[in-house]
Formats: structure tokens, sequence, C-alpha cells
């Protein structure tokens, strides 16, 4: 016997987004017997609506349909939101959405629950090796984007950095490249606010990051290990390699999207909530990153309007580093005009995000491969 | 025949005595034990971490300490012979699904009663409450766009989504209550201001079961509340430091220091409150609120009259149009009190100093010493060859540690 009431109706078209069905839920007209009621209470708006827009792309398996709708958008946020038109209007509680009409950012919320748990199952990166005896001494700092897959490399090798008499190697690019690379890392670690935000105060600073300063970094080790053991090196990879001693060639890694730093920011936190933060930062790199890299899409820019400051931070830098008593390998490149885009857009953060939980499991081989 | 555990779990309000609740109840585990009660915490926020873990919440770092809190506490009332306690305010929040987890794992339907216990305070205190909490988590909106925001029938982003999700009494009960009947859900009323302190204290007792035990109540642990010129002081130190006082300075110095250490002791400024014209809303809301609760049929411990709030008060101070002068004397008492904290730390700084350079110069005078160096020199040597090694490590062992130092 069916039911004519509106939650039957809503459970029938959970049902519905169960057998991969991708009906709007204002569309929506059957009922469902009481029996196909498949849990406690009905799942949330959000939940409901990622399943049908997961639908439209690929058919997801019975598994990952059963996760999307038992689970919660994690940290603060809308809270998991009912249907419009199933309970009587009730004056209390958030108010029923249309779920079609949910903004992207709360559908991304409950995808980032979902990548999350499948970034910390795909298991940490391998252990590194014993540190060789006989290593080249160096201390690696500047760009994270350049120095970190190097470091990495270099640890899995057994080449650990630091000791005593180090060569300091500062490397960096383009000012502009660097700003990305700076937040492309915070969103990949310890977290960091939207790009708009985080831009806009960085160009109200009197001058670089920290990190980016590569005269302020050069100069620091001067006073350490002295100007002859510093090195800043300017775009170019294999230098930077030869004199930390790294033995093996290796391919840069891929950049990264606008739209997939985006949802890397907005998973790491999530990530950090189930691991402990070096951890987090280790599986945020070695295993989302690649998967995120394999999907192709606008880089990030600096708006147009911050011209002027990145040739003043420009001009500047290239002073500093020409008044220093340190080896510089290469010349700072002027800004130019990049393509891209200058902000992650939604949809496509959506779109990235459902790619990813329809994609090959995080860690496979199968996603490795699809990452080179 | 099974014995059935009871499990009181408290999830809020925030602003009803819950600190203090929590202090009492930390403090007293070896007693409660004695009496067959658990408040299963190894540290005072055991409870608050739980809570993070349970709704993957990030917390300014914090949850990194939380990994696995939900499940440890969960396990440990299992594992507990007698009746449990839970406590936290944050948990009112908590989705459906994330409820559902919290109660199965706490073994609800098997061997446990859940009884649930939900503090409450009338709106008009608890709304300008809310809005200094958050002023004191860094937040630099004013007053006027924390109303509007709160009364936005939309309910959408942070600031709504949070006051609802933790002060909307029915809403919070239909949630962890959807699966309990009626009479195990507890609803505690704060009584109105000016009554007696130990008149909520005596309900917490009740809602707990916790009559009989002679519990050590001293050493309140207080969230004290500022004034209006004062709140409006840390909105405006938010709005100027925000962008360059890093997350870990910011609670010590602004939260603790400022608000709680400096400002709370500015007593005799006027109070903040609700504005006479958000009155007539937040009395709606609240009669609802009361004629829903009776209807639902809870075990009330105090009064629902109680969640009625006082009267408009008649001279309203607005924070977002302060009396500057408060504001002013406010801040001179700020500055004091950096003042003060600086120079204390000056002199921590010259006391450390003065430690490292004796510690530096007693450093040098032995790297100085002949011997010194033809230790340094034979340990290198022997190092660098496997059967020096291999000396090296039998020497380190005889000697009674495995440090590689010269």
């Amino acid at each position: 016997m069916s039911r004519t009431t509106p939650e039957a109706r809503a459970w029938a078209w959970v049902a519905h987004l169960l057998d991969g069905g991708t009906t709007p839920w204002s569309a929506w007209g059957a009922d469902a017997p009481a029996d196909q009621q498949s849990s406690r209470f009905l799942p949330g708006a959000q939940q409901l609506e990622l399943l049908r827009r997961l639908n439209q792309q690929r058919l997801p398996s019975p598994e990952l349909a059963a996760r999307v709708l038992a689970t919660s958008a994690p940290g603060r946020g809308r809270p998991d939101l009912g249907l419009v038109g199933v309970l009587p209007e009730s004056a209390f509680g958030p108010p029923p959405v249309d779920p079609g009409a949910l903004p992207p950012d709360e559908l991304v919320r409950v995808a980032t629950a979902l990548i999350a748990e499948d970034t910390v199952a795909a298991g940490d990166p391998l252990e590194a090796r014993t540190p060789r005896l006989l290593r080249r001494r160096y201390r690696l700092l500047g760009d994270p984007e350049l120095t970190r897959p190097l470091r990495d490399a270099l640890v899995a090798d057994g080449r650990p950095p630091g000791r005593r008499r180090a060569t300091v190697v500062v490397a960096g690019t383009d000012v502009a490249s660097m700003l990305v690379h700076v937040w492309t890392a915070r969103s990949l670690g310890a977290g960091v606010r939207s790009w708009p935000d985080w831009l806009a105060s960085e160009v109200r600073r009197p001058g670089l990051a920290e990190r980016i300063d590569l005269a302020a970094l050069a100069s620091g080790w001067v006073g350490r290990v002295g100007p002859g053991r510093v090195h800043v090196v300017i775009d170019d990879p294999r230098r930077a390699a030869r004199l930390t001693g790294a033995r093996h060639r290796r391919s840069s890694p891929r950049p990264l999207s606008a739209d997939a730093v985006e949802l890397a920011r907005r998973t790491a936190p999530v990530v950090g909530t189930l691991v402990a933060p070096e951890r987090r930062t280790a599986l945020m790199w070695h295993r989302l990153r690649p998967v995120l890299a394999a999907y192709p899409g606008p880089a990030l820019r600096i708006p147009r309007r911050h011209r002027p400051w990145l040739d003043e931070r420009t001009v500047d830098l290239r002073h500093r580093l020409a008044a220093g008593n340190y080896a510089v390998h290469g010349a700072l490149p002027a800004p130019t005009e990049q393509p891209g885009v200058v902000a992650p857009d939604e949809e496509r953060v959506l779109l990235l995000a459902m790619q990813v939980l329809l994609g090959p499991p995080i860690g496979s081989v199968l996603a490795e491969r699809e990452a080179r | 025949m099974t014995t059935v555990r009871k499990v009181h779990l408290h999830v809020g309000t925030p602003k009803t005595g819950t600190s203090y609740l929590q202090h009492v109840l930390f403090h007293n585990r070896p007693l409660l034990r004695r009496h067959g009660i658990v408040y299963p915490a190894d540290r005072f926020d055991a409870h608050f971490l739980a809570a993070l873990d349970l709704m993957r919440m990030p917390w300014g770092g914090l949850e990194a300490q939380a990994i696995g809190a939900w499940d440890a506490l969960a396990t440990a009332v299992r594992r507990s012979s007698g009746d449990a306690i839970i406590s936290h305010e944050i948990l009112a929040t908590a989705s459906r699904v994330q409820i559902g987890r919290a109660l199965d794992t706490l073994g609800h339907g098997h061997d446990t009663e859940i009884h649930l216990v939900l503090s409450a305070r009338d709106l008009v205190r608890q709304i300008p409450a809310e809005w200094q909490e958050n002023v004191k988590h860094r937040a630099a909106l004013s007053y006027g766009a924390f109303l509007d925001r709160i009364q936005d029938p939309r309910r959408e982003g942070r600031i709504p989504t949070w006051f609802w999700g933790v002060q909307e009494v029915p809403d919070i009960l239909d949630r962890w209550g959807r699966d309990l009947p009626p009479e195990h859900v507890h609803v505690v009323t704060v009584p109105p201001a000016g009554g007696s302190p130990e008149l909520l204290w005596k309900r917490f007792v009740e809602a707990f079961g916790l009559d009989g035990i002679d519990l050590q109540l001293d050493g309140e642990r207080r969230n004290p509340s500022l004034g209006a010129a004062e709140t409006t002081l840390i909105r405006r130190i938010n709005r100027a430091a925000n962008e360059e006082l890093e997350p870990a300075y910011y609670r010590p110095l602004v939260r603790e220091l400022l608000a709680h250490e400096t400002l709370s002791r500015r007593i005799r400024t006027p109070r903040l409150a609700l504005p006479p014209d958000v009155h007539p809303w937040a009395s709606g809301l609240e009669e609802a609120w009361i004629a829903e609760i009776r209807a639902r049929g809870y075990d009330v411990i105090g009064d629902l009259d109680d969640l009625r709030g006082a009267p408009p008060v008649p001279d309203y101070a607005d924070p977002d149009h302060p009396d500057e002068g408060l504001v002013s004397g406010a801040a001179v008492d700020a500055l004091k009190a950096v003042l003060l904290d600086h120079a204390r730390l000056q002199r921590e700084l010259v006391r450390r100093n003065a430690e490292l350079d004796d510690v530096q110069r007693r450093l040098e005078k032995a790297y100085l010493r002949p011997t010194y160096r033809w230790r340094q020199k034979l340990v290198r040597r022997l190092e660098a060859g496997p059967s020096g090694r291999l000396l090296m490590t039998a020497y380190r062992r005889a000697r009674g540690r495995s440090s590689r130092s010269a």
C-alpha cells in the first residue's frame, strides 16, 4: 500500500536517487511505500542534491551513494536542511529548501567530508629511507611549490636537509607565481583564507611574505653560514637539484588549477579533523594533490589591478638580490600577463569534487597513473 | 537481569552556567566515582574535544588534539560500571546523523538509558551574550549587523547558522530527543537575573541525579561578561588587529588578558542588553518556545516562565553608538594592562637572557679545554669506521646512555 503523504514522496525520491535517478525534487511526484524508508530519518537536502548531481555525471557505486546520504557536512555552516514541501511549516529549525536551489558551496561542503575520508583511507605515503651517511648538506628555502617536491624527493632518497655547514639554496620564480604558490601550499597545509581575502591582505603588507622574500631569506642565512654557501636560484630547478645533491632527475609536479587549489583548501581542514597536522600535510601533498593535478583547469592569476604593486615588489626584490653578497643564479622575471582566472569558481569546484569522488580511489595505482 | 546504565548527556545551551557545571564535575571525579557516577575526562576540556571530533569541527588547531576523542569517551562510558555524565554545549549544533552516531556509540537501545539534559536561558539575555561571545572570538561585526543576521528568516551564513544551532531550544530538543521518550528529556531553566545563584546549581543537581553527594563547589570557573562600551572596544581592536595578530596570540592577549582579566572588572558601566525595538520579536519567540516545550511533555526542571526575558531596559546603551568617554576609559585600562604585562615579559626576558649567558659562558669554557677538542677528534675518527663505531657503541652502553654527543 502506498502512502500519499509528502514524506512518502520524499522517500520515493531518495529511492529514485539511490537507483541512479536525476529528477530534481521540484519535478518529483511519485510516492513510496512505507517499506522503502531506508534510514531513521530523511537525509538532508544537501546530501540528496549532491547524490543527484553525481548521478548526472556518472553512476556512483552503491557504497558511495550510501555514504553521500549518511555524511553530514563537516565544520561550521548550515545544518542538514529539510526538503521544502515535506513537513508542515514549522516555527522551529532552519527553513526547508528546494535542493536544486542550494548554492554549490553547500554541496562542496558535503563532498569535502567524503574526499577527506578517502584521502586518509589512501594511507600514508611511503616512509623515507634511512639517511645516507655520505650526502650533501643542504637547506632548501623559498617558493614552496618549487622546494617542497624537491625536498620530499631528497628525503625519500635518504637525503634529509640540515646539519652544519650546509649549502643554503633559496629557490624562486616570478613574484606573481610565488604568491599563488604560497597560497597553494597553505591550502594544502595548515589552512588559509579564500584567495581574494588572502591576496587583499598580502598586497596591504609592507613587504613580501617571509617565505618568498628571497633576498631576506638569503641575507638571513649569510649571517649564519657565510656568503659562499648561499645560492639564490631563479627558475632553474636543475641547478637547485644539483646544489642540494639530488642524484635523480625528476619532473616537476603538474601545477594545480585554481579550482583544484580551492578544493584542497576546503578539504585540508577536514583531513585535519581525522589525522594529526604533519600527517594531514603529507596526505594532502602526496595523496590528494596528484589526483587533483590530473584534472585540467584554468590556473590562478593575480588580478590586473594589482599590477603596479607587483611591479614595485619585483623591482624592490631585484634591487635587494643585486645588493646581496651571495650567488644569484638567474634573473627575477618581470611580471607579465598570465592566462588564468582571478578566483576559483564554485560550480567548477563542485564539478571537480564530483569527478574526484567518481574517479579511481585516491592513492590507487589507477589514480596515480591518471595523475601522471 | 541486565543492569541499565544511565547516561546524562548535557548538550547545551551556551551561557547557561555550563562552564561552572563542567568545572565542578571535573574536579569531583573521584567523589562522583565513589557514588557510582563516572565523568570520563582526563583534562578539563575532554568533552569539548569529543564534541569537536564527533562533529568534525576545526577549532583553531585544537581539532588535532580531538582526533578519536568521541570514540574514546563513548568507550569509557560503556566500560564504566556505573552511570555517566557527558557535558558540552557545542553538542547542541550536532546534525541528526552525528546525533545518531553519538547515541549508538554510547549504547542507546542496548544497556544504556540516555537522559538528555538541555539548560536554557531566556533569549533576551542570550542574544547579547552570543554577540559578545562572537566578539571575544575575533568577530568584528556590529551589534546591529549581528541582530539583522539572526533575524533574517533564511538563516544563511556562519553567524545565524551557529546562533540558531546552539540556541534554538525546540529545534535542539527535536534533533537530540527524537529517539528518546519525553520523560528522558530534561529541560533545566536558568532562573531570572538577580535570583539566588544557588538555584541553578540545585536544578543541575536534580537533573543529573547528584542529590546527596557532597560536591566541592569552590574554585568557580567563570566566563565573565563585558559592558557595552567594553565590548565595543574589543570589537574595534579586532577590526584593527585581526589581520596581523596570529590566532595563537589572540586568545591569551585579547580574550584572556584584555576581556576576561581587565575589562570584565569594569562592572559599573552599562551592561549589554537587547535593543528595545528587537525585544518584541525575541519575546514572541520565547512564548512560542515555552508553548512548544510544554506541549511536548518534557521533564522541566525549574520553571518554563524563566524563559520569558525581563522587560526592555529603560536606559539602553547601544554598543554601535557608545559613550566614547566610556570606551576611552576602557581603552586606558586595556593599555595599562598591556603595559604591565609587557613589563612582566621584559623582566622575564632579562632573567632568561642572564640564564642563557651563564649557560653559554660555561659551554664555551668547556669547549675551549684541550681535552674536549682531543676527545671530539677521537670520536669523529672512531665514527668514520665500522669497528670504531662498534667501540663507541660499547663505550656508550658502558657509560649508561646512548647519546651520540661527545
